[in-house]
């Protein structure tokens, strides 16, 4: 066991020497550069060309990726160039919000997503359950941002329950930050509970056609407790998975979702890095997110270890 | 009898709190829910607008602008112009202070200048003609000229990139990158930016306003009355106005037009119209491909019908004018529409005939636009079917606008790009004229009349150079513009003292309650 930890956390290495040379490469064959969005729209080519050598970007580019990778090893990501301050601070302050609402949205989706999911298995093609489905597919149809926007205009302007957009720090209290974040992890949640109601549903539809679901049924055992502790605990590991995935899906989702609601997280950092063609930054969230990513999905394996005493990693 | 006494009461009840809130009051913070994040705070850094926007509560010039766009007094008291028109003196204000609590002396107004004049894209247009920028005293700056200028204290004045005075350490310490320290002598001190969420301003309590009442523009008498400006970036459209609606931000910036009446209907609102803005523009490349041949250029323009175009980028009548002058009907010293010829033609007819002449085989139009502003991509849409209908091939291409704005620079790439140009104060360096931009729009009798009027002091004169350029921009085919338009902004009610200005500002406005 740790052996195979310690082997999955030597792997994490050259994906991260990939994923940084990658992103590296990728945001510089984007056309676009961050002197010209500096200097403005009335700039001149000279004007952009000052502005280049001024940041160091007149450099060649090998000679630019030799210098990250160096910086890399010795810790540190680089210094934006629109923030005027280092990436890993620019992250930091980040993290907050995001992390906030990632676990939010995630709580939504699991809190939705199952009791959804078994109770449609549960009374399996039923109204009920018809009626769930219809609307976990309409969930995975409708894309969050205009779920988010239409509470916008349900909760924040019609009925004035809850503020339009915009972050409150944790530090100004836990009810207005929750207060601040209750629509988009909605919006960010509800979508992705619609795809945790539907691997929960189906795999427990399999589950329950098991013969020791049945064995358990006819010696006596009540409903409650086959569903929930026999055949959930079964059920259960492709829809970790999911949330494993989920969570990417989530990262991905928050980029737009902090957009709709003026949230000051991740992924509204890396929208404008992207936009500006702030390098270093666009280049640090990237490997911040592979490196979150890689964790994940170790933490998941090691969660199907907990859950079912079969599986055995060598 | 008692009936009119009785309305007279209520009438009196109900102007008192109107009257009442009338009355400038201290305090309050101000939100003003911004389009984005400014890619520098430092003004001689960006030609960006939003940097101008936000810095110039917090930074000064010498001169400004009153409300007929001309050059006056802010940080200078007086000048005085000798040998000819080649030496200005300025002579400074005494006791204006930094936010730092130093005195502005020659010593920081010399080294800005120079630092101004040296990054600039407005400073270095300038200083092709100055020699020197020397210290006299320390309330005494004189600037020796290479030939006498007509455009030198608009170019001083003007808020875009402008000539901030900065004190010199700040300067000293940036060397030759930007300014680290955001500090100046306006009525707003900087206290933080946070990235995504704001950038906060407090009055500055020991600011040194001038004298003479506020005029309209931009000059005179400077009040601080908010405790704290709060600019905050917030990049969706709908966000901003549900935002302003719902009280949570004061001022909303650029509206879609088609909300105007919306907002009218609603009673916490106030919209504003800030007109002249800019004009919409399809910048052909002069230089390379198909655009540097005059009579393709010509048959382009014979092609255009500015009405829908105008009518699909902005939608709105009210907010767009069809106006071919390169200067606006607002700046009386400048506009004329002498010279105006060839604007909204509507013929295709001639349009292919002037192909014919040019030889033009087909070839296709690569057009450069983006979607991130969408009146440049709605303009270009339609111009494009106008295009085609007089045998163009048009290329369409959409990119955002970082990447137009790097492709503009290199000739290889395009034909035609899309681009706004905001209100420009001096004609002799207003981008809509300049050769060395993208587009290099080059041509000797122009460059010979921009230089002219460049030394011009003589208004009368200026404005028959004017004349001369536009018909010129006409017959050449400099630009295409497509016409004037203006932006909507909403504010709350509340908010009082607000004056829709090309340049936003937010002194001497103040929040009522």
């Amino acid at each position: 066991m740790t052996v195979y930890v310690i082997r999955r956390l030597i792997a994490v290495i050259p994906v991260m020497l990939v994923v940084a040379t990658v992103s590296f490469v990728l945001i510089r064959l984007a056309p676009g550069d961050p002197a010209s969005v500096i200097a403005g729209p009335y700039a001149s080519a000279e004007d952009i060309a000052q502005m280049q050598r001024a940041l160091g970007l007149d450099q060649p580019l090998p000679v630019q990726l030799v210098k990250w990778w160096g910086r890399l090893a010795r810790g540190n990501l680089g210094d934006s160039i629109f923030l005027r301050r280092p990436v890993i601070e620019a992250i930091l302050e980040r993290l907050e919000p995001t992390l906030l609402l990632t676990a939010w949205s995630m709580l939504v989706a699991v809190l939705v997503g199952i009791p959804v999911g078994v109770i449609s298995a549960r009374h399996h093609n039923t109204v009920l359950d018809q009626s769930f489905m219809a609307l976990a597919l309409l969930g995975l149809s409708v894309p969050n941002f205009l779920l988010g926007l239409l509470m916008i205009l349900c909760f924040g302007v019609w009925l004035g329950w809850l503020p339009v957009a915009g972050y409150a720090a944790l530090e100004t209290g836990l009810w207005p930050n929750l207060r601040s974040l209750i629509m988009p992890a909605l919006a960010l949640g509800l979508v992705q509970s619609a795809l945790i109601a539907r691997i929960t549903r189906s795999s427990m539809l399999d589950v329950l056609r098991e013969q020791y679901i049945l064995s358990g049924r006819s010696k006596g055992l009540s409903e409650r407790t086959v569903i929930y502790k026999h055949a959930l605990k079964n059920a259960i590991i492709p829809t970790l998975t999911v949330i494993g995935i989920t969570f990417a899906l989530l990262v991905g989702g928050a980029v737009v979702i902090e957009t709709v609601f003026n949230i000051p997280g991740l992924g509204r950092l890396i929208i404008s890095a992207v936009l500006r063609r702030d390098y270093p930054v666009v280049q640090g969230v990237v490997l911040l997110i592979a490196v979150t990513y890689t964790a994940i999905n170790l933490l998941v394996d090691l969660a199907y270890l907990a859950i079912d005493p079969r599986i055995r990693f060598r | 009898m008692k009936r009119l006494i009785f309305s007279a009461l209520a009438l009196s009840l109900l102007a008192t709190p109107a009257l009442a809130q009338d009355t400038p009051r201290m305090g309050g913070v101000l939100k003003a829910a911004m389009i984005g994040e400014p890619p520098s705070l430092d003004l001689h850094w960006t030609t960006a607008v939003i940097t101008q926007q936000i810095t110039w509560h917090i930074y000064e010039t010498l001169y400004t602008y009153d409300k007929n766009l001309q050059p006056i007094p802010m940080l200078a008291e007086s000048h005085t112009v000798t040998d000819g028109g080649r030496r200005y003196t300025i002579t400074l204000r005494k006791n204006v202070k930094f936010h730092n609590g130093k005195e502005m002396t020659s010593a920081d107004v010399v080294p800005s200048l120079q630092r101004w004049g040296k990054m600039s894209t407005t400073g270095k247009a300038l200083w092709k003609s100055v020699e020197a920028v020397e210290a006299k005293d320390p309330y005494t700056v004189v600037i020796h000229l290479k030939e006498p200028s007509g455009s030198l204290l608009f170019g001083l004045g003007s808020p875009n990139n402008g000539a901030a005075i900065y004190p010199k350490d700040v300067m000293a310490a940036a060397g030759e990158g930007q300014i680290k320290e955001f500090i100046g002598t306006g009525p707003y001190r900087f206290i933080e930016h946070k990235p995504d969420r704001h950038i906060k301003l407090a009055r500055f309590k020991e600011y040194a306003a001038r004298s003479e009442p506020a005029d309209g523009g931009y000059g005179g008498k400077r009040v601080a009355y908010f405790d704290e400006i709060l600019f905050i970036p917030v990049p969706d459209e709908a966000v901003r106005l549900a935002g302003v609606e719902t009280g949570e931000y004061h001022y909303a910036q650029t509206i879609k037009a088609d909300q105007y009446d919306r907002v009218k209907s609603l009673p916490a609102l106030e919209p504003q119209v800030v007109k002249p803005y800019g004009w919409i523009t399809a910048v052909p490349n002069h230089k390379q491909g198909v655009m540097a041949n005059k009579k393709v250029r010509q048959a382009f323009l014979a092609a255009l019908d500015m009405e829908p175009i105008m009518s699909a980028a902005i939608g709105n009548k009210a907010f767009y004018r069809l106006e071919g002058a390169l200067f606006y009907p607002e700046q009386a010293a400048f506009h004329s529409t002498s010279g105006v010829t060839g604007y909204s033609q509507k013929n295709p007819t001639k349009a292919k005939a002037l192909l014919a002449e040019a030889g033009y085989k087909g070839e296709p139009v690569r057009w450069i636009t983006t979607k991130e502003y969408d009146w440049m991509y709605n303009a270009a849409l339609v111009a494009k079917q106008q295009m085609e209908a007089a045998g163009f091939v048009v290329d369409l291409q959409v990119l955002d606008w970082a990447t137009l704005v790097q492709r503009r620079n290199k000739p290889e790439l395009y034909d035609i790009f899309s681009t706004g140009f905001t209100l420009g104060a001096d004609p002799a360096i207003a981008t809509s004229i300049q050769c060395n931009w993208p587009g290099w729009w080059c041509n000797e009798e122009k460059e010979r009349l921009v230089a002219e009027m460049l030394k011009e002091t003589d208004p009368k004169k200026r404005k028959a150079q004017i004349e001369r350029v536009q018909a010129i921009f006409y017959d050449d085919v400099g630009r295409v513009k497509f016409g004037d338009y203006f932006t909507f902004q909403v504010t709350r009610k509340e908010l009082r003292g607000f004056r829709p200005q090309p340049f936003l500002y937010f002194w001497n406005s103040w929040l009522a309650k």
